[in-house]
């Protein structure tokens, strides 16, 4: 991490940020007051069922949203510079912001490459302007520091010729070309053959460390959060629920939806336990939600949750949005109406526990 | 399987790439019989001026309307002018017009039609109802009104057939970069900070080339038949320079007593479009998009 002035503003920062997408049957609300710090250099997962507004977050830092998409308040910054909000730059601004700041991995690491292409020339075009950018040793060299063999084949291969796994560390080489300062892997590992993943994202977490590179991980994959960052947000109907460092927020779950995230999670379970499913689906809103999105699925909902929003609590070294009084949720085993429940936490629980230290 | 790709696989290109194709159209039989055709019109359209054939605006070569003979190839027309060399010169003509009323067309359409992808909005409503504008006109009756306005010649056919092959153009352009544009790769440029211009020749460009191409071969066709068309009417290339059209139309009258006039060029452009056609359709084949997805 360098000293350089601006260091010290966090890479991204939203605030209150709501983002709609109009549509024919009105819009649909997707961001709905989203609040999240990325620091400097730090390794953030935000996690959520689909539909929470991850991606929509994520293309949000680069102004990168389709094209029907709306801003609607709040405000956002990347490195300090307005993206949305008031002072927010178009044109060459913001393209200047996108190619010093930003870098994104894609899901579909083939998709993100052009087909037309060879690497080499990709790699050129993702790489620094000018001189350096006809030099095809250093596009080997970044090829190299990712973990590819056979630098050369790749460097004059279509992406087509490429395996998934190549591919995407081809893409990883590519974001991280520019020296970007935030990374946004949206699912990096999704459509990458299993037993690749772990090496994906090994990769993807000690490459933005080497380079100081704040990395955002959207991702469905609580183990290889658990693994790898320092922060979590967790988030439900485009606002964000529980956000703290990972340890305390998976080990300890305190919003009822994080405790049934981690409860739904497969671990230890015995054969013939059921794995608990979150009932009901999440929410579409056309407008901001009055009270709390996840009242209606919620076991624990108060009377006031469906209609006063919750505010934002600092809560045993996290930030909490709900209405339940910690004392009432925090142990899990004192919670009277869910029998079978708690056990399933205490199993993801401890699977997590088991999986920090293995990666220490 | 992934683990094998992932560890180093020093041993040459994957088995995807190993079957090369060294003849055009494999296994394409008709499209080949396109593509030699179409040589041989290039070839005749581009060399024809040096054979020894003879002058195609000399009078009096032989006697006037005479038969296809040993000496005469093709005969002679009303004006005894020898209908070979006419033929020749007609060929390029043809194709010289078609062709670069189809450069025209494609340079305009592709730009257009990507501006209509990327740029959402405006721009693209602006694109897109023209096209429909033109569209919406009967082929041959814009031509002639053009003609009537530019005046009859080489200009105003090169004109029509600009207008009457852009809008089709502009449609499959702008239909295959709107697959494109909002792929992850484009979005990644973007990313980069890429602006528009490196974004469509660079990036959108090469991945519609494809339809572009095959829709360019279609409207080489369309043009040559149009021009043929106003040529024909009278409204095309003016006497005595000849094209294919011009000639139909020249011999037209003594269809009755010379019909080799008529039946010579006719067939000549018939072999020429449907060499066009089918060439057309064996690069559809060949550069079908989804065929190399497949593949992958």
């Amino acid at each position: 991490m360098s000293a350089e002035t601006g260091s010290a503003a966090p890479v991204l920062a939203a605030t209150d940020l709501v983002i709609e997408y109009s549509t024919r049957n009105g819009p649909i609300r997707s961001l709905d007051q989203a609040t999240l710090t990325v620091g400097s250099g730090q390794i953030v997962a935000l996690v959520g069922e689909s539909g929470s507004g991850k991606s929509t977050l994520g293309m949000a830092t680069g102004r990168l949203l389709a094209s029907n998409a709306v801003y609607a308040g709040g405000l956002l910054s990347v490195a300090g510079r307005p993206v949305y909000g008031p002072g927010a730059q178009g044109g060459e601004g913001l393209r200047a912001l996108r190619r010093e700041v930003l870098a994104f991995v894609f899901q579909n690491p083939v998709a993100a490459l052009n087909p037309t292409m060879r690497i080499r020339r990709q790699m050129e075009l993702a790489g620094p302007a000018g001189r350096e950018a006809r030099d095809g040793s250093s596009a080997a060299e970044a090829l190299g520091e990712v973990g590819l063999t056979d630098v050369p084949r790749v460097l004059r291969s279509y992406p087509h010729e490429l395996s998934g796994g190549m591919a995407q560390r081809v893409g990883i080489a590519m974001a991280l070309r520019r020296r970007p300062r935030l990374l946004i892997a949206d699912e990096p590992t999704a459509a990458v053959d299993a037993t690749l993943r772990a090496q994906i994202l090994n990769l993807l977490v000690s490459q933005c460390r080497d380079q100081g590179c704040a990395l955002l991980l959207l991702t469905h994959d609580l183990h290889a959060v658990a693994q790898h960052t320092e922060q979590i947000a967790v988030m439900y109907g485009g606002r964000m629920v529980e956000h703290g460092p990972t340890a305390e927020v998976l080990g300890r779950p305190m919003h009822p939806y994080t405790r049934a995230l981690v409860a739904a999670l497969p671990g230890e379970e015995r054969p013939g336990r059921r794995l608990e499913a979150i009932g009901g689906v999440p929410p579409v809103l056309h407008a901001g939600c009055p009270g709390c999105a996840f009242a209606p699925r919620c076991p624990d909902a108060l009377p006031n949750c469906r209609d006063v929003r919750p505010a934002d609590a600092a809560v045993a070294g996290r930030t909490l949005t709900c209405h339940l009084h910690p004392g009432e949720i925090g142990d899990p085993s004192a919670a009277p109406n869910d029998a079978g429940r708690p056990r399933a936490t205490e199993a993801g629980r401890r699977h997590l526990d088991k999986e920090q230290e293995a990666a220490r | 399987m992934s683990a094998i790709t992932a560890s180093p696989a020093s041993t040459g290109p994957p088995p995807a790439a190993a079957p090369r194709r060294h003849l055009p159209f494999h296994g394409d039989a008709l499209s080949r019989l396109g593509l030699l055709l179409l040589i041989g019109f290039l070839l005749v359209a581009v060399f024809g001026a040096w054979l020894p054939l003879g002058d195609p605006e000399a009078v009096n070569a032989g006697p006037r309307l005479a038969a296809p003979s040993g000496r005469l190839w093709a005969g002679t027309d009303s004006l005894g002018r020898s209908v070979l060399p006419r033929l020749v010169e007609g060929i390029r003509t043809t194709f010289l017009l078609a062709g670069t009323a189809v450069m025209v067309t494609a340079a305009v359409s592709v730009l257009l039609g990507m501006m209509a992808a990327y740029y959402r909005g405006l721009v693209a409503e602006l694109i897109t109802r023209g096209a429909d504008v033109l569209f919406a006109f009967p082929a041959l009756l814009l031509a002639i009104l053009l003609a009537a306005i530019v005046g009859p010649g080489a200009p105003g056919a090169l004109i029509s057939i600009v207008l009457i092959c852009s809008p089709l153009m502009v449609r499959v352009v702008r239909a295959a970069s709107l697959s494109v544009v909002d792929r992850d790769f484009v979005v990644a440029a973007r990313v980069g900070g890429a602006g528009p211009g490196r974004i469509l020749l660079v990036h959108l460009l090469p991945n519609i080339a494809g339809p572009a191409v095959v829709q360019a071969t279609y409207a080489l066709s369309v043009g040559m038949l149009l021009e043929s068309g106003l040529s024909f009417l009278g409204l095309g290339l003016q006497p005595p320079s000849a094209s294919l059209g011009s000639l139909v139309h020249e011999g037209a009258v003594y269809l009755p007593i010379a019909p080799w006039l008529v039946l010579i060029p006719g067939t000549l452009l018939t072999l020429a479009i449907m060499a066009v056609n089918l060439v057309g359709d064996g690069l559809r084949d060949a550069l079908d998009v989804r065929g190399v997805e497949v593949r992958r």
